[in-house]
């Protein structure tokens, strides 16, 4: 199965002092070497800060966007894990291990790969990253 | 540059949608997919399970906290997410505008990534 995890945080990196923000960097180094050796690794990446994201709706047909996330939240999404584990209990053990955890959260969310969203979306199987 | 399409929508609203119509939104998320495969922008995407199928960790006092549901209540919930590859962001809102949950009521996040991992 896989599983989404978003890291979300109060503080991004670039709201960090540098070395802290190069200590945390270095955790990620590590975390990401050891779940690409075990086979839990299937994606990622780090968002810029909240601040550079734009919202998009569509109202009567017409183009509205916005600065800033769609939701304003006190912890913020910073960066992702897409990740394959067995069940819920897997995932949870490997976010758990995320250097995110120790300073916002980890939501972990299950990945749709039912035959008809796969079929909707086009998908190949259940590669979510092709 | 690579941006983060984060399609939101509430559920309430979704699941009060007939279900030949949500059928033929998501086919029309299906083609919108495949186009955008076609063109060499799509990196990656997936359909989230129900915000109910959250799990959230947190760590206090060294100890982990798990809690059910996402990491925080909205108006609108994660429902999925496309990765595309963009010349800027006028590109990047150019092909969130397409994304069939505007017009179903939803929104689209556009969140450029810091750093791509290419498999």
């Amino acid at each position: 199965m896989k599983f989404l995890c978003l890291i979300c945080a109060e503080k991004v990196m670039e709201q960090m002092p540098e070395a802290d923000a190069a200590a945390h960097f270095d955790e990620y180094l590590e975390f990401t070497a050891a779940i690409r050796d075990s086979g839990h690794f299937a994606g990622c990446n780090r968002l810029l800060p909240p601040a550079s994201a734009v919202t998009v709706r569509v109202r009567d047909g017409k183009l509205s966007t916005t600065d800033g996330p769609y939701a304003e939240t006190k912890e913020q999404l910073g960066g992702y894990y897409v990740i394959d584990a067995r069940d819920l209990n897997e995932a949870i053990r490997v976010a758990a291990r995320i250097p995110g955890a120790r300073l916002g959260c980890v939501e972990v969310r299950p990945v749709a790969e039912d035959a008809t969203t796969l079929r909707a979306l086009g998908l190949p199987g259940a590669a979510a990253h092709p | 540059m690579q941006y983060l399409l984060l399609c939101c929508f509430n559920e309430d609203r979704w699941q009060k949608i007939p279900e030949s119509e949500r059928n033929r939104i998501m086919q029309e998320y299906g083609e919108f997919q495949q186009n955008l495969a076609a063109s060499g922008r799509y990196r990656a995407g997936a359909k989230l399970g129900s915000s109910a199928t959250a799990t959230t960790l947190r760590e206090q006092a060294g100890k982990p906290v798990i809690t059910d549901g996402p990491f925080a209540e909205t108006k609108e919930q994660l429902g999925g997410y496309h990765l595309v590859d963009c010349a800027d962001l006028d590109e990047a809102i150019a092909i969130a505008r397409r994304i069939p949950t505007l017009r179903a009521g939803g929104a689209v996040e556009v969140r450029p990534v810091e750093f791509g991992h290419r498999e």
